[in-house]
């Protein structure tokens, strides 16, 4: 993260880290299926995202997910947190016109570990919504592909490709890797199908953040 | 030499005071040309509104009456522009997704995920055809979506063909599907 990205994301992490169980001005109905201090510390990070102009509703969605799965109150609030603070370092790498779905889709790749300058390169190579790349990108890595290589694949592809093209190209990869590939070969595979020149020997890296 | 201008004037003046002579017959010929002419009184409503639109008119406005109607001419054309033009940008078009388990000995299965608040009772899964075959159709709009099979209650399931969401948080299995925006 740039000096910049840190600087714009310090006022909107200190809300979402500092934000404790506050009586909410509106809670969310929805949330009611959450415990009262589980709810009232998610309520008081939806309150912190909304001020911050982050979208809420993936936040909403996480807690739910957590409540469904009978995960603890403490994993919940853990998790709505991190997602947050994710959305926010999105927001900062996209810019500010970011729609909803491309923050929660590049959220998704940062926590898979790719670095806000791969997004903001993103942005600037594909004018076309982001939303597909990103998600493509988060789930090659999600796959075992290399951060490089995965990330070289989807710049490359990104200025021209449509979405089904960059869908159809995760398939592929995900294909290969089912047959036995290692994950960078597939991903080289598939790029030089797509003609796409991406460095197989990238440095290999573990998927997801330390 | 120039006559005096008082006799000028006086013999002007005479000549203005004699009686005229007018032919007895004018009347008649007059009215026998006005008969000749086209009758407007036989014209529709419609008929004379169209000739006055048609013909030049005079209108004479004061500078604060113009003001007034240039006042009203941007009204209406503001008033037109916002009743043409979306105010919001085109929302996106959804998308219908079937969803399919294959689960030979499930009695019950939910399809959940962050397009139903991940409320098991939303999305009931059909068993179809073959009794092993569970489906679910949903409409999804443009964007990233987590989501899993839940089973009989109790047991959660990952989808086999889609990719697999890294979850490690909640520790149970999720699947990712992602809906472009049909570029």
């Amino acid at each position: 993260m740039t000096p910049t990205h840190t600087r714009a994301a310090l006022p909107v992490l200190a809300a979402l880290l500092l934000a404790g169980p506050t009586a909410a001005q509106q809670t969310d109905a929805r949330l009611e299926r959450l415990d009262a201090a589980t709810r009232s510390t998610v309520a008081a990070l939806v309150d912190s995202a909304r001020s911050a102009l982050l979208p809420t509703e993936p936040l909403v969605q996480r807690a739910l997910e957590g409540a469904t799965k009978r995960a603890s109150g403490e994993a919940i609030v853990a998790a709505v947190r991190r997602l947050a603070v994710d959305l926010g370092h999105a927001r900062d790498a996209l810019g500010s016109t970011a729609s909803p779905a491309e923050l929660t889709a590049g959220a998704a790749a940062l926590r898979a570990g790719a670095s806000p300058t791969i997004l903001a390169e993103l942005r600037h190579a594909r004018r076309e919504p982001l939303t597909v790349p990103l998600a493509v990108l988060a789930d090659l890595v999600a796959s075992g592909v290399p951060v490089d290589s995965a990330a070289a694949a989807v710049l490359g592809l990104a200025a021209r490709a449509r979405d089904a093209d960059l869908v159809e190209f995760r398939r592929a990869v995900e294909r290969d890797i089912a047959l036995g590939a290692p994950p960078a070969a597939a991903t080289a595979a598939a790029a030089t199908a797509a003609d796409v020149f991406v460095n197989a020997g990238a440095r290999q890296q573990r998927p997801g953040r330390p | 030499m120039f006559e005096p201008m008082d006799d000028v004037i006086e013999r002007i003046a005479r000549h203005l005071r004699r009686p005229v002579q007018i032919d007895p017959a004018l009347d008649g010929r007059v009215m026998r040309e006005i008969n000749a002419l086209p009758r407007l009184g036989g014209a529709t409503a419609l008929q004379k509104a169209w000739g006055w639109l048609r013909r030049p008119h005079q209108v004479t406005l004061t500078p604060l009456g113009g003001l007034a109607a240039a006042a009203l001419l941007a009204i209406v054309a503001l008033l037109f522009r916002t009743g043409s033009t979306p105010l919001a940008p085109p929302q996106a078009e959804s998308r219908v997704f079937q969803f399919v388990l294959v689960a030979p000995r499930a009695t019950h299965v939910s399809l959940v995920g962050d397009f139903n608040d991940w409320d098991a009772t939303r999305t009931p899964m059909r068993r179809t055809g073959s009794e092993a075959l569970w489906t679910a159709v949903v409409p999804l709009m443009p964007g990233r979506y987590h989501y899993a099979f839940f089973v009989d209650g109790s047991r959660w399931l990952a989808d086999p063909s889609a990719p697999v969401a890294r979850d490690e948080d909640y520790g149970e299995p999720s699947s990712v599907l992602t809906v472009g925006g049909g570029s």
